[in-house]
């Protein structure tokens, strides 16, 4: 198995902020005490946090300010406002966790990507109440602090969407989704309410397709090919015309004969099949023998050339289109040799 | 303009810009106007810069800009610790700020300063519409604050999503906020204990003394106060009301003269009165609510009998208080009109009150021998100077010439026209070169009953300065040049003295109005403004608990809390009950448990024809119906036909399926 590309992989060594450290505590907390988050999960009062912002504290300084003035100068008007703004800014808390109390994660998925690209967490969360729900949005827990990005969507009442949470795919194989927080900070960002989600999912990721591959091997022989239908130098058979068919492709001479257009049907030259083999690949170091085997798939599913793959202690048949290509691009994932 | 649509981004700007330019509002009018114009342009720029989508003002103006304007400040503001400059320096900084708020979080320094901004501006006003004002402020914070939420929020796409939302109905929602939360801020406001004596006190000379009485005098000084309405105190009285002609209230004495201007005499202020009035039938009993001047005079009628705390009763019968009155304060006097003050007079005090400078006014020393020559008496020659006044072509007049060296000669041969201050600095320098001890008495005169409030509302307008000669026998007696010239001065008040309306908008109903509205002033200031540690508590008197301590306070207020959570948390947090889900969707789910009971569950995740696919497999028998319902749910669902779906629920409600049969 080809090892993890998930966790902490930071690449800047930074310092580690408060905020940070108290994240991992959180989440080791968490992971230890409920391990995984089982899918659907609705966030209940258990599940969400809900602490000021940087701007909360800040906020929170300027708003005692004020009230240590007014208190001083015993000036009502000043604590009056002072009061007022403390105590709309105490409900915005509770206004932070009602926005968030109830949302659902009902599942998350990943499509394969390549090395080097982003790979893209997709995860369906509802809101299964009858009211709107403001800014929620998804981000990588600052715990694992790996580069990726979020998502933020408004949901109506009773509304599914899709939140997705990009990771750079650096490494082929199965990339682990890491822990994230669904967040929100409704209405002003003073606080911010928060569920940490440890998902089980993953992301397959093909090995990066080399940038200039050696030609491709058309080495097929005929027996391999399906035949190609269509265009074509070679006489095929015939078959009945069809609206659509080219002019210059009708039989006249055997239409003449059954009182009935007939078109030719011509093929590909059966050698245009490839065939690819890690053992033909030479001395290569085998990461750079796996990029070019998926340059060259990628390369004749543009051509339209069927292949096949050979690799140690798997094989597959010639063939073409998108299910065989992701076949093969599978077992060039999951090599190890 | 009307073609261009406003972004998100613009609008949040325009929201942080209008939550500056409402906290800057109030002060607008107190601004030197050299700082109004640079605190005022900043906003106007950036509004400008947004909505023609201007480039950033480049680094070298914005540091030339604020460079001139902290000049600008530093040269507009005589007194750089004062209150006012403070307030002038956080303006200034807060609108060229503005200049280089791009950022999300820039523009959240800007809305929180702007809320210290508007709390700073009650040090200076706390009048009855001040919390209309702190409304504004706030609930358009709060709407800019939420638009910086969301344009935070949604950083990492595209755009902020429009939420389809109006002026009209984001006011709305900020004023709901506001609403839900005054009670917890009102409950705050009551209980929360307050500190009997300041943390730190106001420096003074942090004081700017923007109004009322200056403890000096010199001609015009208080002309000046006559075009400000705006109450100086009101006295409530208890018994008797006095007379017109007896509502002289007392404020700063003065003794010394240098020709020009009246000093206060420095042992008159720090020596007590040795011998006080006593209270008899007669005397005036009343309460003062002064508002704030930043001076330390309580202002009393002749002779304070009672002396209110932290507060000096000195020899010529000032009330000095310890500190100066930065709030509004409130206090009780009795007067006796009756007292004679100070019978005796030591050789000390009746040089003080002889005390001329040298060399000047020659022509009315000259005069005042002649009279004095052929009056020897000494009331007799001060009638003598009155009836001068009142008989020779004497003007009581706002449009005073100015005057020279020689000020009396001047006034007194030349110009003839002048304020109540030329009378009683004229009057008082001619009684002492007659060799009577005289000083000048500065305060207020009258004062307009109000009805519908009973009580007394004295103006800024209603200061005045009269004289005091002292007399064999009588002590110190007070004398009003001003009357002599113009009666209707004392009968009918400073505005029925003169004529011609003050300024543009001095009209008889807009006094009216004015009247009327200071009757809810002043239970303003009673009510609220006034609220202090004492006051709190008293507050649970009714309910047999005297005089609460600050921890008895803090538990009450903690106990309320409790009660406010607990009858409200239910509905906040929703802990427990079951979740509000449309009618519509709570059939479905009783469909769904049905079919779970019979053995096919499922899962959030499944579509509604997913399910009935799989359940119609494993229950064969109910299949057509099970497919009925799950399109009937697909019809109401999605086609937003109106909310009826009595077909579906009778669907539902017949639905029976039996176990499903173990199938493969």
């Amino acid at each position: 198995m080809v090892s993890l590309a998930t966790t902490a992989s930071n690449p800047s060594k930074r310092r580690v902020t408060p905020s940070q450290r108290f994240d991992r505590w959180l989440l080791e907390r968490i992971r230890r005490r409920r391990g995984v988050t089982q899918l659907p999960r609705t966030f209940e009062y258990r599940h969400i946090f809900v602490l000021p912002s940087t701007f909360g504290v800040g906020f929170g300084i300027v708003l005692g300010l004020t009230a240590v003035g007014g208190l001083n100068f015993n000036n009502n008007m000043a604590l009056l406002l002072a009061f007022t703004l403390i105590s709309i800014t105490l409900m915005t808390m509770f206004l932070a966790y009602r926005n968030q109390v109830g949302i659902c994660v009902l599942g998350i998925g990943a499509e394969p990507v390549f090395a080097g690209e982003q790979a893209e967490f997709q995860v369906l969360a509802q809101n299964s109440e009858l009211r709107n729900r403001y800014a929620i949005s998804v981000k990588w827990s600052t715990a694992v602090g790996n580069g990726g990005s979020g998502d933020c969507q408004d949901f109506a009442p009773e509304e599914t969407r899709k939140l997705k949470l990009r990771l750079p795919a650096r490494q082929r194989g199965y990339l682990e989704m890491p822990p994230f927080v669904v967040e929100n900070r409704f209405p002003f960002g003073l606080f911010k309410a928060w569920s940490v989600v440890i998902p089980q999912a993953r992301c397959l990721v093909y090995p990066q397709p080399a940038h200039n591959p050696p030609p491709l091997p058309r080495t097929g022989r005929g027996d391999y090919g399906t035949s190609n239908k269509g265009d074509g130098e070679h006489f095929h058979g015939l078959r009945e015309y069809q609206p659509g068919d080219p002019l210059k492709r009708v039989a006249w001479r055997a239409s003449a004969r059954h009182r009935k257009l007939y078109t030719r049907e011509m093929e590909a030259p059966r050698e245009e099949a490839c065939e690819f083999n890690w053992y033909l690949l030479g001395g290569r170091d085998s990461e750079e023998k796996l990029s070019i085997l998926a340059a060259w798939i990628l390369r004749a599913e543009h051509h339209q050339i069927p292949y096949s793959l050979e690799m140690p202690g798997d094989a597959l048949p010639t063939g073409l289109g998108e299910s065989h290509r992701d076949a093969c691009l599978k077992v060039l994932a999951l090599f190890h040799g | 303009m009307a073609s261009r649509r406003i972004s998100t981004d613009q609008r949040s700007m325009l929201w942080v810009i209008a939550t500056l330019g409402i906290a800057m509002s109030l002060q607008l009018a107190r601004l030197p106007l050299g700082i109004l114009l640079i605190a005022v342009a900043p906003l106007l720029w950036r509004v400008a810069a947004e909505i023609r989508q201007w480039e950033p003002m480049p680094p070298i103006w914005r540091y030339l800009a604020l460079g001139l304007s902290l000049l600008l400040l530093l040269t507009s503001y005589g007194n750089v610790l004062g209150r006012s400059a403070a307030v002038g320096l956080l303006t200034v900084m807060l609108a060229m700020k503005l200049l280089e708020t791009y950022r999300i979080r820039d523009a959240r320094v800007v809305v929180s300063f702007s809320l210290f901004l508007a709390a700073t501006q009650f040090l200076f006003n706390q009048g009855v519409m001040t919390p209309l004002y702190g409304a504004a402020v706030v609930a358009t914070a709060m709407i800019a604050l939420a638009h910086l939420h969301r344009r935070e929020a949604f950083a990492t796409t595209r755009e902020v999503p429009a939420l389809g939302r109006t002026v009209y109905s984001e006011l709305g929602f900020s004023f709901r906020i506001l609403a839900l939360a005054l009670p917890a801020a009102l409950a705050l406001f009551l209980l929360f204990p307050r500190w009997s004596s300041p943390l730190w006190g106001v420096p003074e000379s942090s004081l700017d003394a923007r109004t009322g009485l200056a403890d000096t005098m010199s001609p015009g000084s208080i002309q000046q106060l006559f075009i400000d309405d705006s109450p100086a105190f009101r006295a409530e009285f208890t018994g008797p009301v006095p007379r017109q002609d007896q509502l002289y209230w007392r404020g700063p004495v003065l003794w010394n003269y240098d020709g020009e201007q009246w000093e206060a005499n420095f042992w008159s202020r720090n020596i007590e009165a040795r011998e006080r009035p006593e209270s008899t039938a007669t005397s005036f009993r009343y309460t003062v609510q002064l508002e704030p001047n930043e001076r330390k005079w309580l202002f009393a009628l002749d002779y304070p009998v009672t002396v209110p705390a932290d507060t000096r009763l000195t020899m010529d019968f000032q009330l000095l208080r310890k500190t100066p009155v930065t709030q509004l304060a409130r206090y009780h006097v009795v007067s006796n009109p009756e007292f004679i003050d100070t019978p005796n007079l030591s050789q000390v005090l009746r040089d003080s009150a002889l005390q001329l400078p040298q060399g000047l006014n020659s022509r009315t020393r000259d005069l005042v021998e002649t009279w004095r020559a052929q009056i020897p008496d000494d009331l007799a020659f001060a009638q003598r100077i009155l009836r001068h006044f009142n008989e020779e072509s004497f003007h009581y007049t706002l449009d005073a010439p100015l005057l020279g060296l020689n000020a009396v000669d001047d006034f007194l041969f030349r110009t003839r026209a002048g304020y109540c201050e030329h009378y009683a600095s004229t009057f008082t320098v001619m009684m002492r070169m007659a060799g009577v001890p005289a000083r000048v008495v500065t305060g207020y005169q009258g004062g307009w009953f109000n009805e519908f409030g009973d009580y007394m509302l004295v103006r800024q307008s209603d200061a005045h300065a009269w004289s005091e000669i002292w007399l064999e026998g009588q002590g110190w007696t007070r004398i009003d040049p001003t009357a002599a010239v113009s009666p209707l001065r004392v009968e009918q008040g400073s505005l029925g003295a003169l004529s011609d309306p003050r300024h543009m908008l001095d009209f008889g109903w807009m006094r009216s109005v004015r009247n009327g509205f200071d009757v809810m002033q002043r239970s303003w200031n009673d009510w609220v403004i006034d609220f202090s540690a004492a006051d709190q508590a008293r507050l649970f008197a009714p309910l047999g608990l005297q005089n609460v301590d600050p921890k008895g306070l803090m538990a009450i207020l903690l106990g309320v809390i409790a009660i406010l959570s607990a009858l409200l948390m239910p509905l906040i947090l929703k802990i427990q009950g079951p979740r509000r889900r449309s009618a519509l969707q709570a059939t479905w789910l009783r469909f769904l448990k049905r079919l779970e009971k019979a053995g096919v569950p499922s899962r959030p995740s499944m579509g509604a024809n997913t399910i009935a696919d799989t359940a119609a497999q494993s229950l064969p028998a109910s299949a057509r119906e099970i497919r009925r319902i799950a399109e009937l749910y697909n019809r109401y669902r999605y086609s937003g036909s109106p909310p009826q779906f009595r077909e579906l629920k009778e669907a539902v409600k017949s639905f029976k399926p039996s176990k499903a049969m173990e199938t493969a």
